[in-house]
Parts: structure tokens; sequence; C-alpha cells
């Protein structure tokens, strides 16, 4: 009985450590990539990094491009997919027939399967072309890489505001119909009200995918390292611009590179912070 | 409009029924009729209103559908007719004359897929353990959550140059395999500490009970009991992870490598999981004059590899909602 109650302890340390494993990861990378950045940081000064010339053989390192970059495409992914994807998930908890529904899932759920490489091939063979005869213009740039991303927080958002939708107790529905309210009055005006802070978040998780998104971006939007001059000319982001230039630079422009991932390192931590406060928000209101 | 409604009903409840003479003169007068056509307005455009958003949702949601019928059928139409043949498959690429196969790639995301899986299910289900048994809700739980959350959102790219820091350089593995797997090991932890927690919490907790009531301790019930009674659940998380791992470009590229001729013989050998390859071969394309080919035919290969993936995570989860019910 002893020995058993020891291995119980031991077990339960071990256990302990494996869990941590998750915080030493979050910190081992903020730590990583905040050290790679520190060259840029001292030697380049943030006037330099937070101003909009990208051109490492003069010395200018600024990063606000991709920045602009990062934020019009995410906007852009959110305006195409965020409408579809709320609405796909009020289909799925509110009208859809038993067949239906579970068709439209199997999709959802394959559409989260389709590895982002493939989308972005599929974007520069068929979709830059279309845009290009369309436009009379290079073709890639924010309208690409905003419908590829549009395409692909869909899941992300689908799912989580499902959860929502289904959270919001059956007999507000139930009140609101026997009210005399339409199916689409209840929708409006009570269930889509009661899962709102759920359905915030459901939308920030797909804007820090759109903002993380980086290989179907990378073959739809370059190459060039200015603000486009529209929707239809090429620029950068900050994920496209790592992975394009992190293989052949060094030395500060390398460091630079990790500003980069440090940026994007503090947005994701924003929008962790920010999806907390939402979801107490939702507790305290549900008490 | 709602303040309208509401008054209109009422308006409505309180009113009884027109008798025959009062039908004959065309209601009981003035006010009262024109509540009433009010109200018949109003519902009407209600009905309406609800009419139109029904389609509308409708069309969502068959749209969406039809977006993801034309990326996999394009994909797959497109590499079954041009690329993909056995030649192709077990062929060995080539950097600059045409006619390269991918075999090695095929190698290179199995392997890589096997290696983070070795490393990613013994942490992630042994932290979930942790969670849901023996955890109590305090700040151990909430610093552990604010872990996992933050590893999910950090973007690919990002473990990628991490990766390439820690164990490229710093540790001296090089482009390798294992370099790989430990970058993507901490990038999946999270969806298998969610898949798995989510596992042991469907299984009832009237097994718990009764093992314990038979005087096991908690270890010799997670063991014994538990993992047994979830583990399919546990299969269905890792089967959509190696989905992931295998579709997984960005964190690969610089830590694995994105081409080789030969087959990986260690894990510490490079490697170029598919993937990565599909980059390289967009990136380098002009070298060889039949690199569209490769790159369709690779990249259906790929999305075909995470389709049968998909098909198998959803077996296994049904097996496990069946087991479940069987016992409820």
């Amino acid at each position: 009985m002893q020995g058993a109650i020891g291995r119980e302890w031991i077990v339960k340390k071990v256990l302990f450590v494996l869990a941590m494993m998750t915080v030493l990861g979050i910190v081992l990378i903020i730590f990583f990539v905040a050290k790679e950045s520190v060259p840029a940081l001292t030697d380049v000064g943030l006037g330099n990094l937070f101003s909009s010339t990208w051109q490492p053989k003069t010395g200018q390192y600024g990063i606000l491009v991709f920045i602009t970059g990062t934020l019009a495409t995410t906007a852009g992914g959110l305006i195409l997919g965020a409408p579809l994807a709320i609405g796909s998930a009020i289909f799925l908890t509110q009208m859809a027939p038993r067949r239906a529904r579970s068709i439209v899932t199997r999709g959802v759920e394959l559409l989260a399967g389709v590895p982002s490489i493939v989308l972005g091939w599929l974007g520069f063979t068929v979709m830059v072309p279309w845009i290009r005869d369309l436009t009379n213009s290079p073709g890639t740039g924010v309208l690409a890489a905003s419908i590829l991303l549009g395409i692909m927080i869909i899941p992300t958002i689908t799912t989580i505001a499902i959860d929502a939708l289904e959270a919001v107790p059956k007999s507000h529905q139930e009140a609101s119909l026997a009210m005399g309210a339409t199916r689409w009055q209840t929708i409006r005006r009570v269930q889509v009200p009661a899962a709102k802070s759920g359905l915030l978040v459901a939308i920030i998780l797909g804007m820090g995918r759109a903002i993380g998104e980086t290989m179907a971006v990378a073959l739809v939007i370059g190459p060039a390292s200015s603000f486009p001059s529209s929707l239809t000319s090429p620029t950068h982001t900050l994920t496209t611009k790592i992975l394009i230039e992190m293989g052949e630079s060094t030395g500060v422009q390398r460091s630079a590179l990790f500003v980069m991932g440090l940026v994007l390192l503090l947005i994701a931590m924003a929008l962790i912070i920010t999806i907390r406060l939402v979801s107490r928000e939702r507790k305290v209101a549900a008490r | 409009m709602k303040m309208d409604l509401d008054t209109d009903m009422d308006v409505e409840v309180e009113s009884p029924p027109l008798d025959e003479e009062e039908k004959a003169v065309g209601g009981r007068s003035d006010v009262e009729r024109r509540m009433r056509e009010r109200i018949e307005r109003t519902e009407r455009r209600a009905a309406i209103c609800d009419r139109i958003a029904t389609v509308v949702i409708w069309g969502l949601a068959l749209f969406g559908l039809g977006i993801l019928a034309f990326i996999i059928g394009t994909i797959l139409v497109r590499g079954l007719t041009t690329a993909l043949t056995p030649g192709f498959v077990f062929g060995k690429p080539e950097a600059i004359r045409e006619g390269g196969g991918i075999w090695p790639m095929i190698v290179s995301s199995f392997y890589l897929a096997l290696l983070t899986i070795a490393i990613a299910i013994p942490l992630g289900v042994g932290a979930a353990i942790y969670m849901a048994e023996f955890a109590r809700e305090g700040w151990v739980t909430r610093v552990v959550r604010f872990g996992a959350d933050s590893l999910s959102t950090v973007p690919s790219v990002v473990f990628g140059i991490f990766g390439m820091v820690l164990f490229v350089i710093y540790f001296g593995l090089g482009y390798s395999l294992l370099a790989g797997a430990l970058t993507l090991a901490l990038l999946n932890l999270p969806m298998v500490m969610r898949t798995t927690e989510e596992a042991l919490k469907a299984v009832p907790c009237s097994y718990r009970e009764a093992s314990m009531g038979l005087g096991a301790t908690r270890w010799e019930t997670v063991k014994k009991v538990l993992l047994p009674s979830a583990m399919p659940g546990i299969t269905t998380g890792a089967v959509l992870t190696i989905g992931r791992i295998v579709g997984e470009s960005a964190a690969v590229i610089y830590t694995v490598g994105i081409f080789i001729r030969k087959v990986p013989t260690s894990p510490l050998s490079p490697a170029a999981p598919m993937a990565a390859n599909i980059w390289h071969t967009y990136t380098e394309g002009a070298l060889v004059s039949d690199w569209m080919r490769v790159a369709n035919g690779e990249a259906a290969f790929l999305l075909l590899v995470v389709l049968v993936l998909n098909l198998l995570a959803r077996l296994a989860a049904n097996r496990f909602q069946k087991r479940l019910g069987a016992v409820k």
C-alpha cells in the first residue's frame, strides 16, 4: 500500500511536468524570438524599424508595409469569410434538416483539413490568373490573399460560432417562437444577441488564424516590399516576408525578420488576452 | 418596429371576433380596421423577411460547399489527369531535368508525422491526464491553459524560425527530421491535449466511481479504466494531428528542408516533406520545365492523404461514440 501511494505521488509530479511543457514552450518561443531580434532593436532602432521603407541594402528596415499588409489581408479575409462562416453556423444550428446538416458539417471539417500550401497553389494557378485577366493587373496582392484567407478562416469561425449558438438555452428560442416571432426574428433578436460574446470570440480566433497564415498568402501576394498601389498589386505581409527572406538573410536583416516575428507574437498575445476578457464578461453575464 | 409589434398584438388579443352584423358594415370602426391592416402588414413583412433570410442563409451554406467542392475537385482532377502515375509517386525527384517523382518527399512526410506523433502524444496525453484527472482548478490549471491557448495562436512561421534557432542551430541538430518533429510536437501539443481532455471527460463518472470504489488508486483508474475507454477518442485526435503535420509547411521549411534526392535514413537526416517541397517547386520553379506538373501531382497526393486521414478520424470517432453510447 505504501508503494502504491509513493507511485501515485511520482506519477502526479511527472504528469505535472508534462502539463507545464505548454508554459515552457511559449516561454522559450518568446525568449528566443526576442533574443534574436535584439541586434535589430538596438542597432537599427525603433524609428527605423517602424518606418515604411524596407531596403536592407541601404540599411532601411521599416516593417510598416508588412504590418499594413497583414492588417489589410486580415480585414479583407474577415469581411469575405466571417459572414459566410457565421451564416453557415446559423444554418447548421437553426435551419438545416438533418441530412443537410451532416453534409455541411463534414464539409467544414474537410475544409479545415485542406493544407494551406495546397490552397495557395490553387490560388496561384487558378485564381491569380483570373484576377489578372479581369483587372488587367499583376493579379497578386491583397485581394487574392483576402479571398484565400476568407476561405481558410471559415472552419475556425464556424466551429466556435456553432458552440456559442448551441449554448443559448432552448427555452429562449421556444419563448420567442411562442410569442409569435418568426424564425428569423428569433435568430436575429434573441439567439444572436444571446450568443454575442461567443460569436465575438469566434471572429477573434478567425482573425488570429488570418494574421498567422503564411503559405496560402505567400503564393498569391508578392513579390514587392512597398505599399501596394491597388488591391491587385503585389505587396507582402509579416509572415510572408519572414518566410521568403529568412533563408537568405544574415546579420541585422535576419534580426529585423525576428522583430517581425516578435510583432506577430505580441499580436497573438493581445488576441488571447482579448478573448479572455470577452469570455469572462460572458461568464459574468450568465450568472 | 419592436414596439409596434407589441401594441398590435395587444389590440388583437383584446378585441372579440366580429359578429355577422359588424362584418356586413366592414369592421367595428375605422381605428380598428387600420389596426388590423397594420398587424397584417407587419406580419406579412416579418414573413417575407423570414423567407428572404432563409434563402440567404441556405445560399451562404451552399456557396461554402460549392467553394469546397471546387477546391477539392480542381486539385484532384488536375493532379490525377496530369501527374499522378506510379512512375511519379515512386519516382526520384529531379533538380534540373524533367520527369521527376516525389517518393522521397512522401517518405519524408511519413517519417516526420511518425516522429512528431511519437513526441507529441506522450507529452499531450500526459498533460491532458493531469489537467482532467489530477489537477484541482487553481493557478496551475490556469497557467497551463494560458500556455496552451498561447501556443495555439502562435503563427506557424514563428514556430518555424523558433525551431530553426533552438533545435537546428542551438542544439546543433541541423536541418533534420528530428528538429522538425520537435518543432511540430510543440505546435500540435495544444491540439493533442484538447482532444485527449475531451475524450477523458466523455468517459462517464460512474467508471471512475466504480474503479475507485474497488480500491484502485487514481493512477490505476486512469491506466486501466479511463485510458482504454478514451482510446478511440485519443486516436481520433492523433489521426487529425497527423493530418495537420502532413499539411504543415511554414514550420517545416526552416527546420527540416525543402528538397532531397534520396529517401531520408535517420532522424538526423535532412528531408523534404511534400508540403514543404511544393513551396520549393514554386520558388525554384523555372529550374525544371515540368515544375507545374510536379506541384500539381504533389498537391493532389497531399490532399488525398489528408482526406483519407480525415475519413479514418471520422471512423474512429464513430466507434468511440458507439462504445460510450452502449454504456449509458
